[in-house]
């Protein structure tokens, strides 16, 4: 088993800027009533921006931590995983990277105990430590206030002439005990990592639902974009930590003077990059009319797909081209519509109307045989009742259909001249007597 | 200048008056038809059918009529790499046209806009050049008579044996020739 390896963050400034990001990014929020906000809701905010980020760093770990009496601190076990992203430094570089383009401040040490990771999150420098004695190295010189004991305790503790924490881990055990009390000598214990330090770990949910509120309401959709993006970002850690992706998610707006609204974002395969997911809704933003200003922000996902699906049914092509095709699908029917991206495809049919249809675009569809004479390449959409033609180029072409299919019809189809040069597809309805015109000869 | 990228047009006697010898890659071309009716698309036939068959895309961004698809695969052109886009507006579709224009997976894009300002020309161009796609855009006769920015202009007047295609501009090459192509026989024989 590799000796655990424990990965604090301390997010300093972790309600402050759950709320400040939508403040920072849109002109009609006024700071003062911000801030006013992150006070009084401070533990709330708190603590769903830690949920958040909770899911966002199971990707790393599947032991993740927080207890937020113990401060703005996030735990995540990395003592197997780092080998799995290269070594620790290169962890804490992406790790790093991602945190920073989430927005939020912060500080992370990594120590054989979680206690001790914490501690160093104090520090300025060295805050990585991989052995128990190079912790206890590192721990000697700095001074006790940076303990997490109760302030009595600190003060105990001075008051016995003590400044370096070296000092204090040098004294007896049973001492320590006996003059600052028992919990206090546990804490030592687990600071130094000799002594059990259990960690709840915490479950990622079956579902994912991440709520985001803004200190005040945000007018422009624009500046949803930015708490948007770290919504998906974080939602993208969860998948990778689930090792699962998603056909769709919805978007729900929250509103002080009217209903929430909505919007569900589809994808034609299943998805986990944030980046496609931003694409994809700025676009569903960009044409949607909400209908009041928003004054919070959720995502929600209730069902979950493998990460890998290969589209089988998708004909012959590579797979870049194929990803890039879909990413373009996606885009347009987030912003036209799902029913206006279609493909084409035969069915057999013989009147002309009926021979084919609208499919899933990129889809492959069974080859039907044609064998009918030359058709024209547009067809209007319905035929259109015209005055008997004056020039006809050759026809005609017999098609009836009975009964059995809808219409008890018989039509003598004819291709003719219009004096611009245009040749028409017509068909004259021998029941009726009366002349169409069905396609162009484009 | 650095040569362009043509792709056959399937009409010999065409593709000798077109620099490169084809329609323009990675760029627009304007087609301004007198009518409607006279072989206009036809035109494009084997081109898109050599794109389709190299494994490419055609997207088709608001045609005014349907796209028949019985007809196009009696033509040779795999009906499942044919994208056909609706929009309710202009601005959606150039919108559309620019995004498909821009994908590496799409050959070519057409389109039908009402009416296109120089600058969205441009903006096109550089989508098709980004793509390396070849745009088309269905023009009305009128336009020929306004300067743009395309590579490549051609004026389709009906002729008795085909279609007669007027080269009005051609970026690189020459303007002013007239030709007779033979374009696919409106009835099989």
């Amino acid at each position: 088993m590799s000796a655990a390896l424990w990965l604090c963050i301390r997010l300093p400034r972790l309600a402050h800027e759950a709320l400040a990001v939508a403040a920072d990014h849109s002109a009609s929020t006024d700071e003062p009533a911000a801030a006013d906000r992150a006070t009084i809701e401070h533990s709330a905010i708190a603590h769903t921006a830690m949920e958040r980020l909770a899911a966002w760093a199971y990707q790393w770990s599947s032991l993740v931590s927080y207890r937020l009496p113990d401060g703005p601190l996030l735990w995540l076990e990395v003592g197997a995983s780092r080998a799995l992203f290269g070594g620790h430094a290169a962890l804490l570089a992406k790790l790093e990277a991602e945190l920073t383009q989430l927005g939020y401040s912060h500080v992370c040490a990594l120590a054989p105990s979680p206690t001790g990771a914490a501690l160093l999150t104090q520090v300025q420098q060295q805050r990585c430590v991989t052995t128990r004695s190079q912790l206890r190295s590192r721990l000697e010189p700095l001074p006790l206030s940076l303990l997490a004991l109760p302030q009595a305790v600190l003060a105990a503790l001075q008051s016995a002439g003590l400044r370096r924490i070296g000092q204090l881990l040098a004294l007896p055990a049973a001492a320590i005990a006996r003059r600052f009390g028992p919990q206090t000598c546990l804490y030592l214990r687990r600071l130094c990592g000799t002594a059990s330090d259990p960690r709840p770990a915490w479950r990622l949910p079956v579902t994912y639902r991440a709520r985001f509120e803004f200190g005040s309401e945000v007018h422009a959709t624009t500046a949803l974009l930015f708490p948007l993006r770290r919504l998906l970002l974080e939602f993208q850690g969860y998948l990778r930590g689930r090792d699962c992706a998603v056909l769709r998610f919805t978007l729900e707006f929250e509103h002080y003077r009217h209903a929430a609204s909505g919007l569900t974002i589809g994808m034609s395969a299943p998805t986990r990059d944030a980046a496609q997911f931003l694409l994809l809704a700025r676009e569903r933003l960009q044409a949607a009319v909400l209908p009041a200003p928003v004054s919070a922000l959720s995502l929600a996902a209730l069902e979950f797909t493998a990460a890998t699906v290969v589209q089988a049914d998708l004909f012959g092509s590579n797979a870049q081209q194929l990803q890039q095709l879909q990413l373009l699908l996606d885009r347009m029917q987030a912003r036209l519509g799902t029913e206006q991206v279609r493909g084409l495809a035969l069915t057999a049919d013989h009147r002309p109307e009926h021979a084919w249809g609208f499919v899933t675009p990129a889809r492959s569809t069974p080859a039907a045989e044609t064998q009918a004479p030359a058709r024209p390449c547009t067809l209007l959409h319905s035929p259109r009742r015209i005055e008997p033609p004056e020039r006809l180029l050759s026809g005609p072409e017999r098609i009836e259909s009975g009964w059995w299919d809808g219409g008890d019809a018989t039509r003598d189809y004819y291709v003719a001249g219009t004096e611009d040069g245009a040749r028409l597809w017509v068909f004259q309805d021998l029941a009726e007597g009366a002349w169409y015109l069905q396609g162009l000869w484009t | 200048m650095a040569p362009r990228l043509a792709a056959p047009s399937g009409f010999p006697e065409l593709d000798a008056s077109l620099p490169g010898g084809g329609w323009p890659v990675g760029a627009i071309a304007e087609l301004m038809s007198d009518a409607i009716g006279i072989g206009e698309l036809s035109l494009l036939v084997p081109v898109l059918s050599r794109l389709a068959r190299a494994g490419r895309y055609i997207a088709w961004i608001a045609p005014p009529y349907l796209p028949y698809a019985p007809a196009l695969a009696q033509r040779g052109l795999p009906l499942e790499r044919m994208l056909l886009v609706q929009t309710r507006s202009l601005q959606e579709s150039l919108w559309a046209t620019e995004q498909a224009l821009r994908c590496p997976a799409v050959g070519a894009v057409l389109g039908w806009p009402a009416y296109i300002i120089d600058k969205n020309v441009r903006r096109l161009q550089l989508a098709a050049e980004a793509g390396g796609s070849l745009g088309i855009l269905y023009r009305p006769p009128e336009a020929a008579r306004e300067s743009s920015p395309a590579a490549l202009r051609l004026r389709l007047h009906a002729a008795s044996d085909g279609l007669a295609v007027e080269i009005h501009k051609s970026r690189g090459g020459r303007a002013g020739l007239t030709l007779r192509v033979g374009v696919a026989p409106t009835v099989a024989a």
